[in-house]
C-alpha cells in the first residue's frame, strides 16, 4: 500500500471509494474544490502493486483523507478540518487511516499554520471513534444534535497540533545550529529562525466571493 | 450605442441586473417588462430579459429575444455580451467566443467581457487566444499579481516555458521587498516558478533557485521532493540519498522513495541483499510501516522470498489482518510465489492447530487467506475455496468478510442468484456498513434484479432527496451503480433504461469537464497554481477513465444492435418470440411512463401554490421528460448516437483494443470505410493476435467486395492501405484455415463463427459448430454465455438445444437458465 499526496486524476476513484463506503457523499466539484484550494492536505492510499489491466488504468484508491482549512474560522484561529476519511473494507487493519491522517496534519501545520484539526464523527461509529480518540488523540468537544441527514448526532472532535509544531520547530532549530552543512533539506519545518513566527496570526485571503460560491458555503451537515 | 433611458428606467434597469445576479428571476422579468412597456425596443433590457429567461430554462424564447435585442441595437456591447452568454450556457463555445469578441470590440475597456472571453478561451484550450486576453488584462491592471500569474500560466499551457518563467520574474522585479514567509500566494508562486525551471530540464538552476527562494517555503513536501529529484538528476548521489532518507522519515509508506534511495546509493537491481537491507533498516525504524516489510516480497526470490514471506504472513495472520490476501495476490504473476504463499499459509494453519495456546484469530485469518487464494483467478479451485471459507465461517459465523467471500465464490461458479443471496446475507451482518451494502446491491444487479438493488442502496442514500434513491445517486454521480444498472437492463432487454443509465454516465463526464469552468478564476484567486495546472492536464484526457469507456462501450454495443436490427427484421419479417417480447416490453414501458406523468401531475396539483418552493431563488431544476429512456431507444440515428460516445474514446484511448474494435463496427455499418480501416489497423497494431482482428479483417474484405458505389478515390486509398487479405482470396477458406489453426481456443472459434455468419455460411454448419464448442476442453461457461448470445442475435433455431446442453454441463450457471 502506497501513501501519497492526492492528485486530481485520483478524484473519480476517490469519489467512488466514498460512495461505496460512506453515507455522506459529494459531487466531483466538491473534491476539486478541496484539491485546488488546499492541495497539500489530502492524501490517498493506493494499491500500487496491482497489475495494469489496460494502458488507461488509474491507480486503485483503497483509502483517502479529504481535508481542508476552515475558510472563516468562527474562533479566529486557523485550523484544519477533515471533510471525509475512508478506507475500503478490504484494506482495513493496515493502519492506513492513521497514516493518512498524520500526513495531512503535518501539512496543515507546515503550510497553513493550523493550530488544531477538527472533525465530525457519527456517535454510533465505534471503529472511527476508536481511531480518532485512542490512536490519534482527538478530544470530544461536544455533541451536535441531528448533524447527519438521517438524524444521527455527531461528536465534534478536535486535536491540538501544538506537538507537531514543536517537533517542526525543534527540527528547524537543530538544522540552524548545524549551520551551513545542515542546510540540506532534512528540515521538516519552515519557521524557527523567527521564534515569533509560530505565534503570528496568519491572514489568509480566503472566503468572500471566491466564485465557487455554492461550494464554499456548502455545509456538510446537509449531507 | 446603448439607447439612453430616463433616470427612473435606469434605476429599473439596474434592478433587472441585480435581480438576475440574485437569481430573483420572476422579479427580474417583471421589472424588465416595466421598462419595455415604455421603451419596447430597448436592446439592453431585451437582452437582460433574455438572459433571465434562459436562466429559467426557457432557452428557445431566450435565444429569440436575444436575437431581437441585437436587431434593435447592433452597437450595444451588452446585447453582444448577453448573446455570448446564451451560447455559453448552451455550451456552444465557438459562437459564444465570437459574440464576446464583438462585444469587446464595442467596449474594449470592459473587464467583465474580457474576463468572460478569457475563461472561455482557456476552457476551449485556445491558448494563443488566452495569452492575448491575459496580456490585455495584465496591461489594464498590472498592479495585481494574479494578472501576472495568469499570463504565465497561459504561456505554460501553450508550451512556452521560458516565456512563462520570464513573466513571473518580471513581476518579482517589481516587488520592493520580499513578501512575508507566510504569504501563501507568494509561497506558491515561488514553487510554481521552480517547477517551470525544473520542467525546462535546467536542474542546476532549479536547485539553486529552490535553495535560495524556497528555503522557508510553506509547501515543505514539495520543496523536499523537488530538491531530492534535482540532486539525483544532477548526479549528486550522496546528497540525493540524504534527501530521500529525509523523505522516508517523513513518510515511510511511499514506495517511490525507496526506489530512488536505492538508486542514489548506487545499488544495482541485481544486488538483492543490499536492496533488502534498506527496507530492513526502515522496518526496524518504523515498526508500524507496512511498505518496508511488504515491498521486498516483490523482488526477492527463492529461499530469501520464502523466509521474508513467512515472516510477513505470520505477522499479518497473527494480527488477523483481513486484507492480507488482497495485499499479496499481485505476487501471483510469479509461479514460484504462487506455490509458496499457500504452502506458508497451510504451515501456519498447522502450527496453530498444534499450539494449544494459539488464538483463534490467526487460525481464522489463515483459513480466510486460503479461501481467497483458491477463489483467485490465477489459483482457482472453487471446491477448495468453499471448504476453507466454510471452516472460517464456522469459526466466526458473523464475519462480514468471510460471508462476502462465500458470495464471491458462488459468483465465480456462475451461480449469480445464490451469490446475490449470500451477499445480501453478509449485508445483514453489518447493517451500518455501506461497503457491504454496496456489494450486495451490485450482486443484485448482476442477478438482473434492478429493483432489489435500488431498494438496497436506498438504505444509505439521502432520504430527503426528492425523487428517491436514484436521483440521489445521479446527483452524487454514482458511476458504478449507473453502469451496473444499465448493464443489467441491457441483459434484461430493456434498451430504454439501459441507454438511460449508460448515457447518464456519459453526462456525468460532461459535467466533470464543465466543472473546470469556475476554477479558471477561482484558482487564480486562491493562488494554488500547480494544482490548477495539474487539473487542466487531467481534464485534457478525462474520458480515458475506465468509468467512461465501460459505459460508452456498453452503450455503443446497444446502438450497434439497434442499427443492425431493422435490416434483419426486413429479411425475415416474421414475428419472432423476441420481437413479441420487445413489443410487450415497449407497451409496458409506455404504461409506466404514463403512470409517472400522471403521478407528477397529481403531485403538482396538490402543491400549495402559496407556499414557496424549498429554495428562495427561482432556479429551475430541469424535469426529465424521458425517465424511462423511451426516446433514447427510439432513436432514428443509432449510429450517430454511437459516434458521439465513440469519438472522444478514440481520441483519448487510441491504445484501447476494445475502443478500436467498437470503432470499426460503427464505422463499417455507417459505410465509412476509411475510418473503419483506421480502427482495424490500430487494432492490429495493438494486438495482431486478437481473435476479433481476424473477424474484422474478414468482415472488411467482405464489405469491400460487396460495395459497388465507392468513389474511385476511396477505392484507391483502400487498395493501398488494406492488404491483409487480397480481393481475390476465398474468404470462407481463409476463415476455415483460421478455425483449423486455433482448434482448441474458444475465443478464436467464436470469432471464426461470427465471421462465418458475416460471410453467409450455411446456417446448419454454423449452428452445429456452435454446439460443438461445448466439447472443447478449454471452454468455460463465460464462452458458452457468449455463444448463447450470438445464437440469440442470429435468431438461430438451436438456441434451446444449446442452452440445455450448456446447462447440463454447468448446472449452477444462473444465466443459462
Amino acid at each position: 500500500m502506497d501513501i501519497r499526496l492526492l492528485t486530481n486524476a485520483d478524484l473519480p476513484l476517490i469519489q467512488h471509494a466514498n460512495l461505496e463506503n460512506l453515507p455522506e457523499n459529494y459531487f466531483l466539484k466538491y473534491y476539486l474544490y478541496h484539491s485546488l484550494s488546499w492541495p497539500q492536505l489530502s492524501f490517498v492510499a493506493v494499491d500500487v502493486s496491482r497489475p495494469q489491466k489496460s494502458p488507461y488504468d488509474y491507480p486503485k484508491i483503497v483509502g483517502y483523507v479529504l481535508a481542508k482549512m476552515e475558510e472563516e474560522p468562527s474562533d479566529g484561529i486557523p485550523h484544519g478540518h477533515i471533510t471525509s476519511l475512508s478506507v475500503m473494507r478490504t484494506h482495513r487493519r493496515l493502519g492506513i487511516a492513521e497514516k493518512l491522517m498524520r500526513q495531512s496534519q503535518l501539512a496543515m501545520v507546515e503550510t497553513y499554520q493550523a493550530k488544531y484539526v477538527s472533525l465530525h464523527v457519527r456517535v454510533s461509529n465505534v471503529a472511527a471513534r476508536h481511531l480518532y480518540e485512542d490512536t490519534l488523540g482527538f478530544q470530544n468537544e461536544k455533541t451536535e444534535a441531528k448533524y447527519y441527514a438521517d438524524g444521527e448526532d455527531a461528536f465534534s472532535m478536535r486535536l491540538d497540533l501544538d506537538d507537531i509544531r514543536k517537533q517542526i520547530n525543534e527540527a528547524q532549530e537543530q538544522e540552524d545550529q548545524n549551520g551551513e552543512a545542515a542546510d540540506e533539506g532534512e528540515a521538516v519545518g519552515e519557521v524557527g529562525r523567527d521564534p515569533k513566527a509560530s505565534e503570528r496570526q496568519v491572514k489568509v485571503a480566503v472566503g468572500r466571493s471566491l466564485g465557487v460560491g455554492d461550494l464554499v458555503e456548502k455545509d456538510e451537515s446537509k449531507h | 450605442m446603448p439607447q439612453p433611458l430616463n433616470s427612473k428606467e435606469q434605476a429599473l434597469f439596474r434592478l433587472v441586473v441585480r435581480s438576475y445576479e440574485d437569481k430573483q428571476y420572476k422579479k427580474g422579468v417583471k421589472t424588465a417588462d416595466q421598462i419595455l412597456k415604455k421603451f419596447p425596443k430597448h436592446g439592453d433590457t431585451m437582452a437582460m430579459k433574455a438572459l433571465i429567461l434562459n436562466a429559467q430554462g426557457r432557452t428557445e424564447e431566450a435565444f429569440g429575444l436575444g436575437k431581437e435585442a441585437l436587431t434593435a441595437d447592433m452597437k450595444s456591447h451588452v446585447c453582444w455580451h448577453v448573446y455570448g452568454l446564451l451560447y455559453r450556457a448552451a455550451k456552444n463555445f465557438e459562437e459564444a467566443s465570437k459574440a464576446y469578441k464583438f462585444a469587446l470590440k464595442l467596449e474594449p475597456e470592459s473587464a467583465q467581457i474580457q474576463r468572460d472571453l478569457a475563461v472561455l478561451q482557456v476552457q476551449m484550450r485556445d491558448y494563443p487566444g488566452y495569452i492575448q486576453s491575459r496580456r490585455a488584462m495584465l496591461q489594464a491592471r498590472p498592479q495585481i499579481r494574479q494578472n501576472w500569474t495568469a499570463l504565465s500560466i497561459a504561456y505554460h499551457l501553450d508550451g512556452n516555458l521560458t516565456e512563462a518563467e520570464k513573466v513571473l520574474s518580471a513581476y518579482e522585479g517589481t516587488l520592493k521587498q520580499t513578501p512575508s514567509r507566510l504569504d501563501l500566494e507568494h509561497s506558491e508562486s515561488v514553487m510554481y516558478k521552480n517547477s517551470l525551471i525544473g520542467e525546462q530540464g535546467d536542474y542546476q538552476r532549479a536547485l539553486d533557485h529552490l535553495e535560495d527562494a524556497a528555503k522557508y517555503n510553506l509547501d515543505r513536501l514539495a520543496v523536499m521532493e523537488s530538491r531530492a529529484e534535482y540532486l539525483q538528476k544532477l548526479g549528486r548521489n550522496e546528497e540525493a540519498a540524504k534527501a530521500y532518507r529525509a523523505l522516508l522519515d517523513r513518510n515511510p509508506d511511499h514506495q517511490a522513495y525507496y526506489a530512488k534511495l536505492t538508486q542514489a546509493l548506487g545499488i544495482s537491481d541485481d544486488d538483492v541483499k543490499a536492496r533488502k537491507a534498506i527496507y530492513d533498516e526502515y522496518s526496524a525504524k518504523f515498526p508500524r510501516c507496512d511498505a518496508a516489510r511488504r515491498l521486498p516480497l516483490d523482488f526477492l526470490s527463492g529461499d530469501d522470498f520464502e523466509e521474508a514471506a513467512e515472516s510477513y504472513l505470520t505477522l499479518m495472520l497473527n494480527k488477523g489482518v483481513p486484507s492480507t490476501f488482497a495485499n499479496l495476490k499481485h505476487l501471483y504473476s510469479d509461479d514460484f510465489k504462487k506455490e509458496v504463499l499457500p504452502e506458508l499459509a497451510e504451515n501456519y494453519l498447522e502450527s496453530q492447530g498444534a499450539d494449544a495456546s494459539s488464538k483463534d484469530k490467526g487460525e481464522a485469518a489463515a483459513l480466510y487467506f486460503l479461501a481467497q487464494h483458491y477463489n483467485y483467478r490465477l489459483s482457482r479451485d472453487l471446491d477448495q475455496a468453499d471448504e476453507y471459507v466454510n471452516k472460517a465461517i464456522e469459526k466466526d459465523p458473523k464475519s462480514v468478510d468471510y460471508n462476502m467471500t462465500k458470495a464471491r465464490i458462488l459468483k465465480h461458479r456462475g451461480d449469480i442468484k445464490k451469490a446475490a443471496e449470500a451477499m445480501d446475507y453478509a449485508r445483514t451482518l453489518d447493517l451500518r456498513d455501506r461497503y457491504i451494502n454496496s456489494k450486495a446491491a451490485k450482486y443484485h444487479l448482476r442477478n438482473n434484479d434492478n429493483e432489489k438493488a435500488l431498494k438496497t442502496v436506498g438504505l444509505f442514500t439521502r432520504a430527503d432527496t426528492v425523487g428517491g434513491p436514484l436521483v440521489d445517486l445521479l446527483d452524487m454521480q454514482c458511476v458504478w451503480f449507473l453502469t451496473e444498472d444499465g448493464e443489467a437492463y441491457t441483459r434484461r432487454g430493456n434498451i430504454g433504461l439501459a441507454l438511460k443509465r449508460l448515457q447518464a454516465v456519459a453526462n456525468i463526464f460532461d459535467v466533470w469537464q464543465e466543472d473546470q469552468f469556475d476554477f479558471h478564476t477561482f484558482s487564480l484567486r486562491k493562488g494554488q497554481i500547480r494544482a490548477y495546472v495539474d487539473m487542466i492536464r487531467w481534464e485534457d484526457h478525462i474520458r480515458d477513465h475506465p468509468f467512461y469507456s465501460r459505459a460508452a462501450l456498453a452503450a455503443i454495443d446497444i446502438y450497434l444492435d439497434l442499427a443492425a436490427k431493422p435490416a434483419e427484421n426486413g429479411v425475415n419479417g416474421e414475428d419472432t418470440d423476441e420481437a413479441l417480447a420487445k413489443k410487450k416490453a415497449a407497451k409496458k414501458a409506455k404504461k409506466e411512463q404514463q403512470r409517472l406523468e400522471r403521478e407528477a401531475a397529481e403531485k403538482q396539483a396538490k402543491q400549495d401554490p402559496n407556499k414557496a418552493s424549498s429554495s428562495q431563488t427561482d432556479e429551475v431544476k430541469k424535469k426529465d421528460d424521458d425517465p424511462l429512456g423511451l426516446k433514447l431507444a427510439a432513436t432514428e440515428d443509432p449510429l450517430g448516437d454511437a459516434v458521439k460516445l465513440l469519438a472522444p474514446l478514440l481520441q483519448v484511448c487510441p491504445k484501447s483494443l476494445e475502443a478500436q474494435h467498437a470503432g470499426f463496427e460503427v464505422y463499417l455499418l455507417r459505410g465509412k470505410y476509411i475510418l473503419a480501416l483506421r480502427c482495424l489497423r490500430a487494432a492490429i497494431e495493438i494486438d495482431p493476435s486478437s481473435p476479433k482482428v481476424h473477424e474484422q479483417t474478414i468482415a472488411f474484405r467482405h464489405a469491400l467486395n460487396q460495395a459497388t458505389d465507392l468513389p474511385a478515390k476511396v477505392l484507391e486509398v483502400l487498395k493501398e492501405e488494406f492488404k491483409a487479405i487480397e480481393p481475390s482470396e476465398d474468404l470462407k477458406k481463409v476463415n476455415d484455415a483460421f478455425q483449423a489453426k486455433h482448434k482448441s481456443s474458444p475465443p478464436h472459434q467464436l470469432a471464426a463463427l461470427r465471421a462465418q455468419h458475416i460471410l453467409g455460411e450455411d446456417k446448419a454448419r454454423t449452428n452445429k459448430e456452435v454446439l460443438g464448442l461445448l466439447e472443447l476442453p478449454e471452454i468455460e461457461f463465460a464462452h458458452a454465455l457468449e455463444a448463447l448470445e450470438l445464437l440469440q442475435k442470429w435468431r438461430s433455431s438451436e438456441i434451446e438445444t444449446f442452452r440445455k446442453a450448456a446447462l447440463a454441463k454447468w448446472p449452477q450457471v444462473t444465466r443459462l437458465e
